[in-house]
């Protein structure tokens, strides 16, 4: 088990700068899950740490030891590719003893470690079958199998689910979780499944563009997000936008106005210092957080298009009166009908406001 | 999309004709090894043999040089072949993995040796290999032969290794796997048709090479079928029989090859591994 540092870690391929500078510290025993949409450096960050990819500038430590141009064996980390990269021609045995014979172990030993590590990983029947002959998720198990008889000091994660159908998925990230807690060892894991991220992390690393948009706990983001990238992109259904206007700074908080929308008036509460009076500002409405209309001046007047009854919750998409679309969820699910025009209540309390820069207000 | 009656018709018409035009010489060659000599030669040929006899395989075994010859080539092939592929396998490997300066240019370059018909080079290689005492040795032809083998044979096994999944060789160099075990104990297995197919090129390259083995060997006794053949074509007559035997017996250890090496010609190899 060791922690891990990134300082101010740099990737170019040619002009291209894909990390732009990151700086990170995770503790020892942490699971960091690094989110991001496509094309955001996250995997590209995942293989610098792995020692796959040669970092520009900058300095990658693995405990406590500068490992920035260190063979990527000898880093301290295994890794679990996405495509489970098992060697075909081996057995399940072999595949997990692979690296431990590479280390130059005794085969009594290895012998040793695998039975422990199928034994954990429930593989104990397959040890003799060849890759082909094992589903899915036995393969992923393989996978992760051969990460853990090197007890590496962090272990790192490529979008491992990515490849499974969704039952399966639910199951490995409950087994993942469940390793962690096992194993406490520090664990890095890439997806773009913001509910693998959300219920795997101790903390997030949200990534825009190879820079760190913000870092914090699953739930620190969702309620706090500092930015309206991490709010739209923590939380699903995604976060809605909304333009509006600061009418007046009132004992309260913002009132605001968006009379395009059928917004007549609004007050919100600012995270920092309020900006002045005719500001544009984006407001953040979480799907979940429309309250009923009721008369209330913090309505969005808008047009249902598509109604989405899941049971539980029902999720209403509508065009307000500037075009813009938005989520609700709703517990509802006769009050709405498609075509129809409708108000949707919004509780002040639970808005965030966004600058033209999409910095929180 | 199913395909109709005459679209059937044109497809197996026009494959069973293929079939034929590469089946029927062989068929030729093989069925008329087991004629009595006055079928052979009949006026109205035969494509049925309505006679058997083994008397040209037992002339060709007891009355000539062929064992000897048939020793040679086998000796000439396997070895050429063996040495192609302990070459090119590394070669592509750096090729492949690798940086190193004009490694594009060099990939490109050595197609070159194809670009000069053989005769061209005889002469150069004739008088090289009597300065080194290659001449009249079956080592000479062995170099000839992984020489003109090799390039094609680095290519071809380039892009079967380009074949493998990237992530299965990161996994290994992560495992602590060095070069040389990742090409030897993950790769290797698993370009194994690749490995196929190169060996089968240069095996028939190496058993059918006339031109070299002509010039660079003296001795009867070390003569490749190819040549120690021609010398059973007689200046005056031509056994036809014994002719037609030889080649029927020339194809069999390629044939055995082809059985051998052909279960190496599996799909899906990678099965298992990144899906």
């Amino acid at each position: 088990m060791a922690g891990l540092s990134l300082h101010s870690v740099k990737k170019r391929f040619g002009d291209t700068e894909v990390i732009a500078g990151v700086d990170l510290k995770v503790e020892e025993g942490e699971f960091v899950v690094f989110v991001g949409p496509s094309g955001c450096g996250k995997s590209t960050l995942l293989r610098m740490i792995a020692g796959l990819e040669t970092t520009s500038s900058g300095r990658i430590e693995i405990g406590g030891a500068d490992v920035t141009h260190v063979d990527p064996a000898k880093r301290g980390i295994a890794m679990v590719f996405q495509t489970y990269a098992l060697y075909p021609h081996m057995t399940v045995a072999a595949n997990m003893g692979f690296p431990l014979e590479m280390a130059g172990l005794p085969q009594t030993e290895i012998d040793a470690k695998v039975a422990e590590a199928a034994r954990v990983l429930h593989l104990e029947p397959y040890l003799q079958r060849k890759p082909r002959e094992l589903s899915g998720g036995q393969r992923q198990r393989v996978a992760i199998g051969r990460a853990i008889v090197r007890q590496p000091g962090v272990f790192l994660f490529d979008e491992p689910l990515s490849n499974l159908d969704a039952e399966l998925r639910v199951q490995m990230r409950i087994e993942i979780a469940r390793l962690h807690q096992q194993l406490g060892a520090t664990m890095i894991y890439v997806t773009h499944d913001q509910v693998e991220a959300m219920t795997l992390a101790s903390r997030i690393v949200v990534l825009r563009a190879g820079r760190i948009e913000q870092v914090g706990a699953p739930l620190e983001l969702y309620h706090n997000p500092d930015n309206s990238f991490v709010g739209g992109f923590i939380g699903s259904p995604r976060m809605n936008f909304v333009k509006a206007r600061i009418i007046r700074r009132t004992d309260e908080g913002i009132e605001l106005s968006a009379p395009a929308t059928g917004l007549a008036k609004l007050i919100a509460q600012p995270r920092g210092a309020s900006p002045g009076e005719g500001t544009e500002v984006t407001l953040g409405i979480r799907p979940e957080h429309f309250v009923a209309a009721k008369g209330s001046d913090a309505t969005l007047a808008g047009q249902v298009s598509v109604v989405e009854r899941l049971g539980g919750v029902t999720y209403v998409h509508a065009s307000l009166g500037d075009g813009t679309m938005i989520t609700v969820e709703t517990r509802d699910d006769k009050g709405f009908g498609e075509g129809a025009d409708a108000r949707f209540g919004i509780d002040g309390s639970k808005v965030f406001m966004f600058d033209a820069d999409g910095q929180r207000i | 999309m199913k395909r109709t009656w005459p679209q059937s018709i044109a497809l197996f018409g026009g494959l069973g004709l293929l079939a034929a035009v590469i089946g029927l010489p062989f068929w030729w060659v093989a069925s008329g090894s087991i004629k009595v000599p006055r079928e052979i030669i009949s006026r109205v040929p035969t494509m049925v043999p309505h006679s058997f006899t083994l008397q040209h395989f037992e002339k060709l075994l007891q009355s000539t040089d062929f064992p000897g010859y048939l020793l040679n080539s086998m000796v000439v092939a396997l070895f050429s072949t063996a040495f192609t592929i302990a070459l090119a396998l590394p070669a592509a490997y750096a090729f492949f993995r690798m940086e190193f300066p004009g490694r594009a240019a060099l990939y490109r370059v050595i197609l070159l040796a194809y670009a000069f018909p053989s005769v061209v080079v005889l002469i150069p290689i004739y008088g090289l290999f009597a300065r080194l005492g290659l001449i009249d040795t079956r080592i000479g032809l062995v170099i000839v032969n992984i020489a003109f083998a090799l390039p094609f044979s680095i290519w071809m096994m380039r892009s079967f290794l380009a074949s493998v999944p990237r992530e299965i060789e990161e996994a290994a160099v992560i495992d602590g796997a060095p070069p040389r075990v990742i090409l030897l104990r993950i790769l290797t297995p698993l370009i194994a048709p690749g490995i196929a197919s190169v060996s089968i090129f240069t095996f028939i390259a190496s058993w059918t090479e006339y031109l070299f083995a002509s010039v660079l060997i003296v001795s009867d006794a070390k003569r490749t079928i190819p040549v120690g053949f021609a010398g059973i074509i007689g200046q005056y007559q031509i056994d036809w029989g014994l002719l037609l035997a030889g080649a029927t017996a020339a194809t069999i250890p390629v044939v055995i090859l082809f059985a051998f090496v052909g279960r190496w010609f599996v799909s899906g190899l990678t099965e298992g591994a990144v899906k």
